[in-house]
């Protein structure tokens, strides 16, 4: 079933779609309201194609207060972040930026999070960078890191525990 | 002598070596003194999808940084350089945001005023250090090759936070390609995405778009790939013979960083720009 089969049954929900249009005026993204349903992002959109998102629907679903179904769908984790929807639309919607406000709600509402982005999280709050420094084998079938390369060390926060303690707050906050 | 401090993000320093190590190498030799800096974290990007409060406020942290250096901040990554670029783009007119960061902030005593300017791998070689004068330090030109260019979409698009390059017909690493001797030109999926960004959580799905991309450039003809993002790279580069399993092709195609096909003109011996690092088949070139 797609998100459009399951929103013919849903309540609109105009809380939600508030949030969202406030959320995008903060990051200085225009409202979905100017949308008129070009599909124009759909037609650039480098998820479309093999895996079937459909930016213009996104906005429609948005612009109806369908907002329930985006969040609960697996669709919204399919945007590559290739920013072609919102550099070609002609109303300077931002349909990307739709998408992360989506996924954002669907983690703030403790709804698993897909794939390694909680391992990102959780090596950011620990090491403050998204992965530790990794071995790589050189065509001569020797081991190297960054030592070993003659790279300086690491550039990291010169105060750890105080990083951690303002990321865990932010952990909550919203945009 | 120009001076940036560098602002190294995570997956290059991490495991992309061979564009750290060659950007290294070949920046001093153009007069840029890139200067390493303490304190830098995470750019932000990658949390984005689970909370863009926290890209904000980590990208503004590390801007903060920069300007408390007094220096413009050198991002080699254009995943970094998005989410610095969109954090000045945002603050820039968001005042209850900025003052809301800089609460934050001052635990760490930095204070984010939107004062360091950024530049790109990109920029830095054409608009700053000038394809003139790379071709005027041009020691082995790079004859007979003929380059497919790959941007990144995090450097082409969207213009509106500004970006180094134009969005749909960029031209800058063709300039410095054609100043070190070697040919470029446009096939119709230069501006398509790697795959990269949902690597995190549908890797088939990244993969089939790596490989479908590399297999359109190896039709095109084209001897090699050049890129200036280490996760394009990551997809093109490390992980070329998973794509060509995932997508059924036999995938044999050399991808270099930019600044490795710099270092090259530029007489910089190969170990020195990471080439030993390289997965994709470069042996194949006969570079000297
Ligand atoms: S391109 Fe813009 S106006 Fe056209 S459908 Fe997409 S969001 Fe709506
Ligand atoms: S940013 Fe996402 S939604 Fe927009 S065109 Fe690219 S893949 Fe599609």
């Amino acid at each position: 079933m797609s998100i459009v089969d399951l929103t013919s049954m849903a309540e609109a929900q105009a809380e939600l779609r508030k949030e969202i249009n406030a959320r995008l005026a903060k990051l200085q993204n225009e409202s979905s309201e100017y949308c008129f349903q070009c599909a124009k992002c759909t037609a650039g959109c480098e998820a479309h194609k093999l895996l079937e998102l459909e930016p213009h629907k996104i906005v429609a679903l948005l612009k109806r207060g369908l907002i329930d179904e985006m969040v609960n769908s697996d669709v919204i984790w399919t945007c590559m972040s290739c920013f072609k929807c919102w550099e070609r639309c002609p109303q300077k919607v931002a349909p990307v930026e739709i998408l992360n406000a989506l996924k954002n709600m669907a983690v703030a509402s403790g709804k698993q999070i897909p794939g390694k982005y909680t391992a990102m999280l959780q090596s950011v709050l620990s090491i403050c960078l998204i992965q530790d420094v990794q071995e790589v084998t050189t065509h001569e079938g020797k081991t190297m890191k960054r030592d070993t390369l003659g790279l300086p060390p690491l550039s990291k926060p010169t105060d750890a525990s105080k990083f951690q303690m303002v990321l865990t707050k932010l952990a909550v906050e919203k945009i | 002598m120009k001076k940036y401090a560098l602002y190294p993000g995570c997956l290059m320093p991490t495991e992309q070596y061979a564009y750290e190590l060659s950007l290294r190498e070949v920046f001093p030799l153009l007069d840029v003194e890139l200067v390493d800096v303490d304190g830098f974290s995470c750019c932000g990007e990658p949390l984005k999808s689970i909370n863009k409060m926290m890209t904000l406020y980590l990208a503004a942290r590390n801007l903060a940084i920069g300007e408390k250096q007094g220096l413009d901040l050198f991002v080699p990554c254009p995943m970094c350089h998005f989410s610095l670029s969109e954090c000045k783009h945002v603050l820039k007119s968001n005042k209850e945001m900025r003052d809301k960061i800089n609460s934050m902030l001052a635990s760490e005593d930095l204070t984010y005023k939107g004062t360091a300017g950024l530049v790109h791998t990109v920029d830095l070689l054409h608009d700053i250090i000038g394809v003139e004068e790379i071709k005027n330090r041009v020691k082995n030109p790079l004859k007979d090759l003929k380059l497919a260019t790959h941007y990144g979409c995090h450097l082409l698009r969207p213009s509106e936070i500004g970006r180094p390059v134009d969005s749909e017909n960029p031209q800058k690493m063709e300039a410095v390609l054609d100043a070190l001797g070697a040919k470029c030109s446009f096939y119709p999926e230069k501006l398509d995405c790697c795959g990269a960004p949902i690597d995190a959580n549908l890797p088939e799905s990244a993969l089939t778009k790596t490989g479908q991309k590399l297999q359109a450039i190896q039709d095109h003809g084209f001897d090699a790939i050049v890129d200036v993002c280490p996760w394009c790279h990551k997809m093109f580069d490390s992980r070329q013979s998973k794509a060509g399993e995932t997508v059924a092709a036999k995938l044999d195609i050399p991808v270099l960083y930019l600044t490795q096909w710099l270092g090259l003109a530029l007489g910089v011996k190969k170990e020195k720009l990471g080439l030993h690092l390289n997965s994709s088949p470069v042996d194949k070139l006969e570079l000297k």
